[in-house]
């Protein structure tokens, strides 16, 4: 039972009794004054008439002015529970209207406002963090990776000096690439990354990246096929498209086994491109599933330890789907396949 | 072959400096965005290195400066930003060739002689190295009399690699001209596919044409 419809049956019963008290006690004095003049017997269906006739009308009448009041009195209540409903971490910057009445809801309004600004702070100075850092790891890194360049240049090193000096390099581009990658992520959050769109032919793209998956599937014995590429142009940032292909064909090709499959397909169904790559291999437990798109989530630890990568791939996949307008999905049978799903809409002129 | 390095962060600008040295580069370095263009103004350049941050005036408004007086010296912009659009900003306002850091020292001293070079670039219809010709009308390889079969993005990779023959060619840099991509993708996408066309045009032949630059990159040439 609401709050709403406990305030409203309360008040309708207070009332309710305060009319018939009301009634008797007027009714005994108007007896009583009665009594003195001449003798009547008419009082027990007097009573009974002024219940009928005004104490009914009277507590349903009042029935509806508390269920009126008390909706008017709770709708900052509602309104409350809607806003906290729809919040997440990008409506963190939204506030309440206010009522400025000082009651106790105006009170909770300001509260609940206060503590969505102060998460939206912290949000903003997590996100303001990873830009910044993202960058000033570039300086060090920049040195770092050209004083080692430059190292490996010295004609007088040893082979087991150069060996060292260049795994260390690998290593550092490998950060930088990290680095890279975290930056792309943190500025997107902040939302400082904008897309320039123009009209992209999904197919081109598909088949490229198909000539791709061939080569780098054949270093790891891995076979890829191309079933049905259907015609789909799409708004989108080529650069980024090719990304997104890119990083989806290098997922299904790590983490597959020598003789295994890979397979694309691109279908145009009524206004939505639909990309669909599968691949055999491992596979992702169903209670991995949920976090493939989380940032450095690199798969089972039970098979993946040698596989080569960051774990951002996904993550930035996501990301560009996401300011696609579309979806990606990952549905897995460990095991046996795994499939990645990319909604786009189609471009419509 | 002269260069204005314009970069304030000491450290980089060292081994920046030294590497384009070791390359036979004179090297000036300046600090200061402000000073950029009285020093353009005074000594002729073959190619300023600008990085984007810098104390006075920033590198892109230097440059936007330099374009405005119609200063035809080529430019190479240097960026730790990362932003995606600041590519495109910065060729939009007038440089060459962008390189987003870190990058790697022989991709910058690449793009360098790449840059001072480009008016000498090879515009002819039919590459040639040594005995491997390119008919970039029919696109068709041959070398010692066979023609090679190449894929569109073989082809691609190995007119690239004609058009700058001699010069190292970086792995960004062949990822940006013969796949388009603006990002480092992390695979070993550039190397797989020069290892497929080296079995193709080098495999065959006692003479090696496609050499590998110490694990930053490739270069074409008929001398060893």
């Amino acid at each position: 039972m609401t709050i709403r419809t406990r305030l409203t049956l309360w008040y309708g019963c207070v009332l309710f009794c305060a009319v018939v008290l009301i009634a008797i006690l007027s009714l005994s004095e108007v007896q009583e004054r009665r009594e003195r003049f001449h003798r009547h017997d008419r009082g027990m269906r007097e009573l009974i008439e002024i219940m009928l006739g005004v104490g009914i009308p009277g507590a349903a009448l009042s029935v509806a002015g508390g269920w009126w009041l008390t909706r008017k009195s709770l709708a900052p209540l509602a309104a409350l529970t809607n806003a906290a409903e729809r919040l997440n971490e990008n409506t963190l910057a939204a506030r309440l209207p206010r009522s400025h009445n000082r009651d106790e809801l105006d009170r909770l309004t300001e509260v609940f406002n206060d503590m969505t600004a102060r998460l939206h702070q912290s949000f903003e100075r997590i996100r303001e963090f990873t830009v910044h850092a993202s960058h000033e790891l570039k300086t060090p890194l920049t040195i770092l990776c050209g004083e080692a360049e430059m190292a490996l240049r010295d004609e007088s090193l040893s082979t087991a000096e150069r060996e060292r000096c260049g795994a260390q390099l690998d290593e550092m581009r490998r950060l930088a690439r990290i680095v890279d990658a975290l930056a792309l992520l943190a500025r997107a959050d902040a939302g400082l990354v904008e897309l320039k769109r123009e009209p992209v032919a999904l197919d081109e793209l598909v088949h490229e990246s198909f000539a791709d998956a061939q080569i780098l599937a054949h270093a790891q014995g891995v076979r890829v096929e191309l079933r049905e590429v259907e015609s789909a142009a799409v708004s989108g940032n080529a650069h980024r498209l090719r990304q997104l292909l890119l990083n989806l064909t290098d997922n299904a090709v790590k983490y597959n086994t020598p003789g295994g499959l890979v397979t694309m397909a691109l279908r145009n169904k009524s206004n939505q491109a639909e990309f669909v790559m599968a691949n055999t291999g491992h596979g992702i437990a169903p209670e991995w599933l949920p976090k493939v798109f989380d940032r450095f989530f690199r798969g089972d630890p039970a098979h993946n330890s040698d596989v080569e990568g960051c774990g951002l791939g996904l993550s930035i996949a996501k990301w560009i789907v996401t300011a696609h307008d579309g979806t990606i999905q990952v549905e897995s049978i460990p095991e046996k396949l795994t499939t990645v799903t990319v909604k786009l809409p189609v471009f419509l002129k | 072959m002269r260069v204005l390095l314009v970069e304030d962060e000491k450290k980089t600008a060292s081994f920046i400096r030294k590497a384009l040295q070791a390359e036979g580069f004179a090297v000036d370095v300046c600090r200061n965005g402000n000073e950029v263009a009285d020093l353009i103004a005074t000594t002729p350049f073959d190619c300023v290195v600008l990085d984007i941050m810098l104390p006075g005036r920033d590198g892109l408004s230097v440059l936007r400066q330099l374009r405005e007086s119609h200063h035809p010296t080529p430019v190479l912009l240097l960026s730790a930003r990362g932003n995606v659009h600041e590519r495109v900003e910065g060729l939009n306002a007038g440089a060459d060739d962008y390189l987003p850091k870190p990058f790697e020292l022989d991709e910058l001293v690449a793009r360098v002689r790449a840059l001072t070079r480009r008016g000498a670039e090879n515009r002819a219809t039919v590459l040639r190295v040594s005995d491997l010709s390119l008919d970039t009308i029919t696109r068709q390889a041959r070398r010692g009399g066979t023609t090679i079969e190449l894929t569109t993005r073989e082809y691609r990779l190995l007119e690239f690699l004609m058009r700058s023959a001699g010069r190292m060619c970086g792995r960004m840099m062949i990822l940006e001209k013969v796949w388009d991509y603006d990002f480092d993708p992390g695979t070993n996408l550039v190397d797989v596919y020069v290892r497929r066309l080296r079995d193709k045009i080098d495999a065959a032949f006692e003479r090696k044409l496609l050499h590998t630059v110490r694990g930053s990159g490739y270069v074409l040439k008929d001398q060893p």
